[in-house]
């Protein structure tokens, strides 16, 4: 091996070390110098190249997968859990005007529901986004309310977080608020339409999934169903 | 008792990969959002198709494989065409070996064009070879060689990290 073939191998794959290439680098003292520098080169590269990962990264990405898939447990299972959500939606319809805010328990809706799931993942990852403090695109919040046909009052709310979160078959705006009723989770959905509404309650929370008139939802969680519908008003 | 199997396998290769995906992810797009989202897609294509890995010693490649693919689905509008002299000529001022001091090693990655960063960083990030390299991206083995040691060449010309430097001169 000569010298120009040893700095061609050894700027294509450093890492590479070949009988050859040990070979030479005893014998050339100017190629020994190169390998050296290339090891440290090498590193500063691979630092570089480890950017942070976003905490419970693989537990947001295994959520998302157990809302979405509905498994391979065969017709019989699905077709038990169209039979449970056609009961609670003909239980939910029934109803006069006041069940639109009648509280159903999680385990009628089941884990898969949008309410349920959004509780879930409130209660699973909210505090350690919060703890991170990173922020997505104001842009793309304010395009999802407006799509939606839903407004952010100017006074008295701050806006803690932005960022994405699974929603069942697909991606929500998740949105941390601090307001006079306290901490809420507005989650917004704009391409599905979460029909009908439903108020959950599951373990110290409490959450809604409404449809909007523009053909889209919004999901609301917070710890209070007095302070879910007042920021609910708000928005509106 | 099957799925329950399969679907423990795919949870295990879901802890394993996921940050070496999304590394990956963030060099593609230098997104983090969208990095995320990746990922995302990447492991819910990768549960559609679960029957087509046969060899599970095969699931890295696979894996990146198919976060390849989604990125170019979703967000590239064209291929990326590499032009092998000219691009890298645009980011290195060869005339002036100080025109880059104050890059650091990510703002230079980040400066060097798709199609010399992409093998560069399946490399070190990923460990694959240049074969793989070569197959993942649809070009031969020895345009990934070229690839890459221009990509080195391009960054060996930075004078070294600022922070670095001015630590020194302390």
């Amino acid at each position: 091996m000569n010298c120009f073939e040893f700095r061609r191998r050894i700027l294509a794959n450093p890492r590479e070390k070949t009988r050859e290439q040990e070979q030479h680098v005893s014998e050339c003292a100017a190629c020994a110098n190169l390998a050296k520098e290339m090891e440290n080169f090498e590193a500063r590269i691979h630092d570089a190249v480890l950017v942070p990962v976003p905490e419970a990264l693989a537990e947001r990405v295994l959520l998302r997968h157990k809302i979405r898939s509905p498994g391979r447990l065969g017709v019989w299972a699905i077709a038990a859990s169209l039979m449970v959500a056609l009961a609670v939606v003909i239980q939910l319809y029934r109803g006069a005007a006041d069940d639109e805010n009648r509280v159903v328990a999680a385990a009628v809706l089941g884990d898969n529901h949008p309410a349920v799931a959004a509780i879930s993942y409130v209660l699973d990852h909210e505090p350690q986004l919060l703890k991170e403090g990173r922020s997505g695109d104001p842009a793309v919040m304010r395009s999802a309310l407006t799509r939606l046909g839903l407004a952010l009052p100017a006074n008295g709310i701050t806006v803690r977080y932005l960022g994405k979160c699974p929603v069942v078959g697909g991606t929500g705006e998740h949105v941390v608020l601090q307001t006079p009723f306290g901490h809420v989770t507005l989650i917004l959905v704009p391409d599905q339409m979460f029909a009908p509404r439903v108020v959950v309650a599951d373990r110290t929370m409490t959450a809604v999934a409404s449809p909007t008139r523009t053909g889209g939802s919004y999901i609301l969680v917070s710890d209070s169903l007095t302070s879910v519908r007042q920021i609910e008003k708000m928005l509106m | 008792m099957l799925f329950e199997s399969e679907k423990s396998k795919f949870e295990t290769l879901v802890k394993a990969y996921s940050p070496e995906l999304y590394r990956y992810a963030y060099w593609r797009c230098r997104d983090r959002f969208v990095a995320e989202d990746l990922v995302q897609e990447t492991f819910t294509r990768a549960w559609q198709a679960w029957e087509k890995l046969r060899d599970e010693k095969a699931a890295k490649s696979w894996l990146y494989t198919i976060l390849r693919n989604e990125h170019a689905r979703l967000y590239e509008g064209k291929r990326i065409e590499v032009d092998e002299a000219q691009e890298l000529d645009e980011i290195v001022d060869t005339s002036n070996p100080g025109a880059y001091e104050s890059f650091e090693m990510s703002d230079m990655l980040k400066a060097l064009p798709p199609g010399y960063r992409e093998p560069l960083v399946l490399q070190v990030l990923g460990g694959f070879s240049c074969a793989e390299i070569a197959s993942m991206m649809n070009i031969s083995e020895g345009a990934v060689m070229t690839r890459l040691t221009r990509a080195r060449l391009a960054l060996r010309k930075m004078p070294g990290p600022v922070t670095a430097r001015r630590m020194k001169a302390r």
